[in-house]
């Protein structure tokens, strides 16, 4: 990230060049016309296994090893810059909050607290995720805040299930795609880092593909919540296969000492 | 991948399993593990106390005597902090084993935590500390042999508070029950700095079947009930 935005500094006439044809839109919540609620931008950039490292695993039901997001998005709606369709109450609770981190007086989020970042954000992290297959079992780890997903395979979910961050997956196979499918998730988080609201009832579905020959990982992720939303949505998401990146000890609780640079995480 | 070179790889890989298939029949350790019994100080496997040195005897008097008044600032699991190791290993809580190729993940239902020991491969010798260190394995027969360094010190080595150094070396080594219901752990310590010579200790650990590894969230508990021993 570091290295994009000092050629984009070195280079205007790329920029100039980059924003005829990227996204027209300014990073403002999509049609309010609002300064007050500009949006932080997505980091824009491409977290590519560095050149010699091995090509990605082809077998579409092996999606063991670090996978890496390409970008990331404040805002998780049904694309870039646009909110989740909340409903008009939400959408105010949304701006407020919009409002007071563009102040410099931020909500305190989960995350900021050290709990886990709640679904569908934890999948929207700047930090590598590394996939453990076991029979039965497929095992997200996250590095950051050490998060933790277990989803169980074949099988329902629990009658009744005590809610959690992070919630209750299960998860089957159809065809290549791995569909995993979570409930039971607090309402002590936020859809996404801006703070878009959801609640007890919200339902997740992602659906993992691998793309690319094994290289990405795509995800579909679908995200259903009567209470908070006006109907379902969904967004896309690209990781890369990254075996040349191992997961660092990420301890929130000491103000976490490790963070990524161009793609590998150091010790501050 | 071209139609060859996609053959390659897949007899690259049939041949590659059947390799690691004939190097070890190792016993597979994946499942939920919780520790039998309660550990408190840990006792070494000639029945003793580790054989502090004198500097590290004074640490570890003061740790007990602030105990004893019900004072565990000196214990950093009371503020969320890792508990280190072999302290992890010696905790009431289960864990669990995700047992691969290249990778054994230990994951702590204590907070969360993950570990991941690097199958054969060297410890490096320089090693940034961190809670849970760095830790390489192997296999030696059907005995899971875990290699660690890197250890910060703030974190105590047992649920009693036994300090160690930075360059602590933790040996560890699993054996599973013919049953595949237990697990045995020999662990030495070795710590110039904080014993007078290398000592061992052993924990056992049952397999609790059907057992689903609930979120555990130290920032969401409250102090009195976060998990020390």
């Amino acid at each position: 990230m570091r290295t994009l935005i000092t050629a984009s500094f070195a280079i205007p006439a790329l920029v100039l060049a980059f924003s005829a044809i990227g996204d027209p839109r300014p990073p403002t919540l999509y049609n309010s016309g609002d300064p007050t609620l500009t949006l932080t931008p997505g980091l824009r950039g491409a977290t590519a296994a560095p050149k010699g490292t091995p090509a990605g695993n082809p077998d579409p039901h092996d999606l063991e090893g670090v996978w890496w997001l390409t970008g990331y998005e404040y805002l998780l709606g049904p694309e870039p810059g646009v909110p989740p369709p909340l409903k008009p109450q939400y959408l105010r609770i949304l701006e407020r909050r919009i409002r007071a981190k563009n102040r410099g007086t931020p909500e305190a989020d989960a995350s900021t607290q050290c709990l886990p970042h709640g679904m569908p954000r934890v999948m929207e992290s700047p930090y590598p995720i590394e996939i453990v297959q076991t029979p039965g079992r497929i095992t997200f780890l996250h590095e950051v805040a050490h998060n933790i997903r277990r989803i169980y395979l074949d099988q329902p979910h629990p009658r009744h299930v005590a809610l959690s961050f992070l919630g209750n997956s299960v998860g089957h196979w159809e065809g290549d795609t791995l569909v995993v499918d979570t409930v039971g998730l607090n309402d002590r988080t936020f859809i996404d880092d801006e703070g878009s609201s959801h609640s007890t009832q919200e339902h997740v579905i992602e659906r993992y593909r691998k793309i690319d020959n094994g290289a990405s990982l795509e995800l579909i992720m679908t995200v259903e919540d009567p209470v908070t939303l006006e109907h379902p949505y969904s967004y896309r998401r690209v990781f890369r296969w990254r075996p040349d990146v191992r997961p660092q000890e990420y301890v929130c609780e000491e103000n976490n000492r490790n963070a990524p640079v161009n793609g590998v995480t150091v010790a501050k | 991948m071209s139609v060859a070179s996609r053959y390659r790889h897949a007899v690259l890989s049939a041949v590659a399993l059947t390799l690691a298939a004939a190097a070890h029949a190792a016993p597979d350790l994946t499942g939920v593990w919780q520790i039998t019994g309660h550990m408190g100080a840990v006792k070494t496997t000639d029945g003793g106390a580790p054989p502090l040195t004198a500097d590290a005897k004074a640490v570890y008097d003061a740790h007990r005597k602030a105990a004893a008044k019900g004072d565990y600032s000196f214990d950093g699991v009371t503020r969320c902090l890792p508990p280190g190791l072999p302290r992890l290993m010696l905790m009431h809580e289960p864990f669990e084993i995700l047992q691969r190729d290249k990778i054994v993940y230990f994951v702590y239902q204590v907070n969360r935590l993950p570990r991941r020991a690097y199958l054969n491969e060297a410890l490096p010798t320089d090693v940034d500390p961190h809670y849970l260190g760095y830790s390489v394995a192997h296999w030696d027969a059907d005995t899971l042999v875990v290699e660690s360094a890197g250890f910060d010190d703030s974190t105590l080595l047992d649920n009693a508070g036994l300090p160690h150094s930075e360059d602590m070396h933790l040996t560890e080594r699993y054996q599973l029950s013919p049953d595949g219901k237990r697990l045995r752990l020999t662990y030495t310590v070795e710590d110039p700095k904080t014993f007078t010579k290398p000592w061992s200790a052993q924990a056992e650990y049952t397999h609790l079947t059907g057992y689903q590894i609930p979120e555990e969230v130290c920032a969401a508990t409250p102090v009195a009930k976060r998990p020390r021993d």
